[in-house]
C-alpha cells in the first residue's frame, strides 16, 4: 500500500497488521465520517413525519438484529431460523419488568439504557442456551433445533397470563435530560438512539471480527475440523456465536419494546424470523455493509408491495383475494432471484462500486 | 372630501363585512382514517368492512348530509399487522384526521395509549371487551364479544329442557377468543345455570373428529363457538359427518351449536354448506337475508356503488356502514350546534349519543349509545339460526342480563 494513505490507489499491504484496519484510506475514513454526519444530522433539517420516522427506526431496529444474525449465520455458518423470537426475549426482558414494578417505574422511564442493557444480556443467556445443540448438530439439524425455540417462545407467550397471554403489555415513556420524551419528539429521539446503537455495535462488530476469536469464526464456518486442528476451540466459537447473536436481538428488541412502548406477541413471530433470514441473505451473508443494506432494501420492498396490493385489494375482486398473494410472492421471488443471480447479496454490488470509483478512470 | 369619506366608509363596510362572513360559508374537509386488513389474514372480513365505510362515506358526501362540507375518508390497508397500523396511524394524525377507525384486536389494545395521549376518539371493529378497558377514547361499535357469548349462554339455558345443560366453548387460540370464557364463567358463578364441561381453544385441524367424540362421550348438548368462520365450519361439517347436529334447538342426544359474531354470516354457510343448517348466531347487525327496511338500505347503497352480491350481503359490509355512519352523525350533530369539527368536539357528541340523543343507525338491531360509563354502542342482539341456507331471525332482539350482573 502507498505510503501515503490520501493517494492509495490499490492494495500494497506489507503486514497483517495493514491488512486489518478498519478504513484503508484516509479517503474511506473521511468519506464514512461524512456519511455518519449526514445520517445524524439530516433530522435538523429536514422536517421527515412520524410516518417516515417510523420506518427508518424500524429499519434501524432491524440492522440491529440483523448484525446478530449474520454474526451467527453468514459469519458463522450456523443457521438460526428463530432469531425474532430473540428479539422477542429482549422486548419481553423490558415489557415484563414493566408489568411487574410498573410501567411507569422510574427503571424503565429513567434508566432506559440499562434496560437496554439487560434485554440485550437476557437474550444472551437464551442465545447460549440455544446454542448449546450447535456443539452437535449441524446444518438442517441445527436449523430445526433454533426453529424449536421459535415455537416454545410463540407458545410460551401465546398462552402464559405472565406474558399477557400475548396480548400487548405496556412500556412508559422514557426521559432524557430535556424531561420526558413526549409524542412529539418520539420517534427522532429513537432515530439518534437507535443510530447510535448501531454505530457502536457496527464498530463493535467489525472490531470483533479483527480479533482472534473473529477469525475463529470464520475458520469455523469453512471448516471447523480443520479450525480444531488449528489450536481453535470450535465448540466455544459456536456457542458464543450463538450467545453474541441473542445479544444483539436482545437489544434491538428492548429498543423495539420502548419504540413501540411495549410488546406484543405478533411483532416476533416465525414470519419475522423468516424476514430476518431474507434481510441478511439479501444484504450479504457474511458482510458487514451487508447487515445494512438488507434490512433497507426489505422494509423499503415490503413498504412498495404494501402500497401496490393495497391499491389492488381495491381493485380485484374480493372473493379471489389476489392482492393478499403479492406480498409474500415479491419477497419470495426477491429471495428467489437473490440466490440465483446474486447469492452475495446487495454487499456485492457495494463492493463493485467501491471498486470501480476507485480504479476510475481505468477499467481494472 | 365627501367623496373621499364616503369611499372610506365603503372600504371599511367591505372590510367589517368580510370579516363577520361566517366560516361555514367555506366548505371544509373532515379527515377520517381507517386502518384494516384489506388483504392478509381476516382479510375475507376486512375486504367488506372497509367496502362498508367508503360506500357509505361516499353516500354522505353525495347526499350533502354535510352541506357543503365534505368527509376526506382515508382507508389503508394493514394487513393485520400491528406496526403497519401504528403507521398509518399516524400518518393519520399528520394529515389532521379527527376521528379514527381501527381493525384488530391486537392493534386497538396496542394503540390504545396513542388514542388516549392524542384524545382521538377511535371505533374499532374488534369488539373485544378489553379494548374499553381503562380507556376513555375507544368505543365499541356493538355489543362485546363476551356480551355476545353471555347472551347466547341465557338463551340456552332459558330454551332448555331439562336438567343443567352442559356446554362447551370451542374459542379462538388468542386474547381476543380467551376474553369471553372468562366473563362467560363469571356468569355461570353468578347464577346462569348450566355447566362449562369443556373448553377448546381450535387449532388448524381439519379433522375434528376426536373433539367430536370427547364431546358425545361427556354429554355436551351445546357448544358456545367464539372465533372466525373456517375453524367452525369444520367443526359443523365434522359433527354433521357423524349426525351430532341437533336438528330443532336444544334435540336430545345431539348438539346444538351456537356462535358469536366473527363465526356466523354469509361466510359460514358458504364454507360449511349444508352443515350449517341450525347453527345459532348472534350479533347485532340486521342480515339481508330477513326482509327489512335495513338490509333494503345495505342492498341499495351497495347498489349505488357496484358492489357484488357477497359483499352487498355480507354482515362486515354492515359493520363497516355502522362506524362510517357513528362517525358522519357526530360530525353532523357538533355542526347542528354551530362548533369547530375537531377530535374534541366529536368525542364530546360520542358522549353524549344516549336516551334522547340516541342514534338509530340503519344496519343494527338496536339503538347506538355512548357515554362517558358506556362505550358499547348497540347493546341489542338478534339470535339468528340457519334455516334452508339463510340466517332467520329466532324471536326479538334482546340485551343479555348477566352482562351487568358480572360487572
Amino acid at each position: 500500500m502507498s505510503a501515503n494513505r490520501w493517494l492509495a490507489t490499490g492494495n500494497y499491504f506489507t503486514t497483517y497488521r495493514e491488512e486489518q484496519r478498519i478504513f484503508f484510506t484516509h479517503i474511506d475514513r473521511l468519506l464514512f465520517a461524512a456519511f455518519l454526519t449526514a445520517l445524524f444530522a439530516w433530522p435538523l433539517f429536514i422536517e421527515a413525519s412520524s410516518k417516515y420516522m417510523l420506518i427508518f427506526d424500524n429499519i434501524l431496529v432491524a440492522v440491529i438484529a440483523v448484525l446478530g444474525l449474520n454474526l451467527v449465520t453468514g459469519f458463522g455458518g450456523l443457521i438460526s431460523v428463530g432469531h425474532a423470537a430473540f428479539v422477542g426475549v429482549g422486548a419481553y426482558t423490558v415489557a415484563c419488568l414493566a408489568q411487574i414494578i410498573g410501567d411507569q417505574h422510574v427503571l424503565i422511564t429513567h434508566a432506559w439504557p440499562l434496560m437496554i442493557v439487560a434485554g440485550g444480556l437476557t437474550g444472551a443467556v437464551f442465545g447460549l442456551i440455544v446454542g448449546l445443540p450447535a456443539l452437535r448438530l449441524r446444518h438442517l439439524y441445527l436449523l430445526m433445533a433454533t426453529l424449536s425455540f421459535q415455537m416454545i417462545f410463540q407458545w410460551v407467550v401465546g398462552f402464559m397470563d405472565f406474558f399477557n397471554q400475548g396480548q400487548f403489555i405496556y412500556v412508559g415513556r422514557v426521559y432524557w435530560f430535556t424531561g420526558e420524551v413526549g409524542r412529539s419528539v418520539h420517534y427522532n429521539f429513537w432515530y439518534y438512539a437507535l443510530l447510535t446503537t448501531v454505530v457502536v455495535l457496527g464498530f463493535g462488530v467489525r472490531n470483533l471480527l479483527r480479533t482472534r476469536y473473529g477469525r475463529s469464526l470464520v475458520a469455523v464456518r469453512d471448516n471447523d475440523r480443520a479450525a480444531d486442528a488449528m489450536g481453535m476451540h470450535p465448540g466455544f466459537t459456536k456457542v458464543s456465536a450463538f450467545g453474541l447473536a441473542g445479544f444483539f436481538a436482545g437489544v434491538a428488541g428492548a429498543m423495539q419494546a420502548y419504540l413501540n412502548r411495549g410488546a406484543g406477541f405478533e411483532t416476533f413471530t416465525l414470519h419475522e424470523s423468516i424476514q430476518y433470514l431474507a434481510m441478511t441473505i439479501v444484504g450479504g451473508l457474511g458482510s458487514l455493509p451487508g447487515t445494512f443494506f438488507g434490512p433497507a432494501a426489505i422494509k423499503m420492498l415490503d413498504l412498495q408491495m404494501e402500497n401496490l396490493a393495497e391499491w389492488a385489494g381495491h381493485l380485484l375482486p374480493s372473493s379471489l383475494d389476489l392482492a393478499t398473494g403479492l406480498r409474500p410472492l415479491s419477497f419470495g421471488l426477491v429471495i428467489v432471484l437473490f440466490l440465483m443471480f446474486e447469492p452475495r447479496g446487495i454487499a456485492n454490488w457495494w463492493r463493485i462500486l467501491r471498486s470501480y470509483v476507485k480504479l476510475w478512470p481505468f477499467r481494472y | 372630501m365627501k367623496t373621499k369619506k364616503i369611499s372610506i366608509g365603503i372600504i371599511v363596510s367591505v372590510v367589517v363585512l368580510m370579516l363577520a362572513m361566517p366560516v361555514s360559508a367555506v366548505a371544509e374537509e373532515y379527515m377520517i382514517g381507517l386502518s384494516l386488513a384489506i388483504t392478509g389474514p381476516t382479510s375475507d372480513a376486512g375486504n367488506p368492512y372497509a367496502k362498508g365505510v367508503e360506500d357509505y362515506f361516499r353516500y354522505a358526501n353525495d347526499m350533502k348530509l354535510l352541506g357543503k362540507d365534505t368527509i376526506k375518508y382515508e382507508i389503508r390497508d394493514d394487513k393485520y399487522e400491528t406496526a403497519i397500523t401504528k403507521r398509518n396511524f399516524e400518518e393519520y394524525l399528520d394529515m389532521g384526521m379527527v376521528f379514527y377507525l381501527n381493525y384488530s384486536t391486537g392493534s386497538t389494545l396496542a394503540l390504545k395509549r396513542d388514542f388516549e395521549e392524542v384524545k382521538m376518539p377511535t371505533l374499532p371493529a374488534s369488539y373485544h371487551a378489553g379494548n374499553i378497558e381503562d380507556s376513555d377514547y375507544v368505543f365499541l361499535p356493538i355489543a362485546s364479544y363476551s356480551a355476545q357469548a353471555i347472551g347466547l349462554a341465557e338463551y340456552l339455558v332459558a330454551n332448555h329442557d331439562g336438567k343443567t345443560p352442559r356446554v362447551a366453548m370451542y374459542v379462538h387460540p388468542s386474547a381476543f377468543g380467551r376474553g369471553p370464557v372468562e366473563d362467560v364463567k363469571a356468569a355461570v358463578k353468578a347464577g346462569l345455570d348450566m355447566e362449562i364441561v369443556e373448553v377448546v381453544e381450535h387449532g388448524k385441524d381439519l379433522d375434528v373428529t376426536g373433539m367430536l367424540q370427547r364431546w358425545k362421550s361427556k354429554n355436551v348438548q351445546y357448544v358456545i363457538s367464539h372465533t372466525v368462520q373456517s375453524p367452525v365450519a369444520t367443526l359443523l361439517k365434522g359433527a354433521s359427518r357423524m349426525d351430532l347436529v341437533a336438528k330443532s334447538f336444544g334435540e336430545k342426544g345431539k348438539i346444538t351449536f351456537m356462535g358469536a359474531h366473527y363465526t356466523g354470516g354469509n361466510d359460514l354457510i358458504a364454507l360449511a354448506g349444508k352443515a350449517a343448517e341450525n347453527f345459532y348466531w348472534t350479533t347485532s347487525f340486521i342480515t339481508t337475508s330477513e326482509d327489512s327496511y335495513a338490509a333494503d338500505t345495505q342492498m341499495a347503497l351497495a347498489e349505488r356503488y357496484g358492489r357484488d352480491d357477497k359483499t352487498a350481503n355480507s354482515h362486515n359490509y354492515a359493520a363497516g356502514i355502522i362506524v362510517a355512519e357513528v362517525a358522519t352523525e357526530v360530525i353532523q350533530r357538533a355542526k347542528a350546534k354551530g362548533e369547530e369539527i375537531n377530535k374534541k368536539t366529536l368525542y364530546q357528541e360520542l358522549l353524549a349519543m344516549n336516551g334522547m340523543n340516541a342514534f338509530y343507525s340503519g344496519t343494527a338491531v338496536g339503538p347506538v349509545t355512548y357515554s362517558k360509563d358506556d362505550h358499547q354502542g348497540v347493546d341489542t342482539l338478534q339470535l339468528y339460526s340457519v334455516q334452508n341456507g339463510e340466517f332467520r331471525a329466532v324471536g326479538k332482539p334482546f340485551i343479555p342480563e348477566y352482562t351487568d350482573k358480572i360487572k
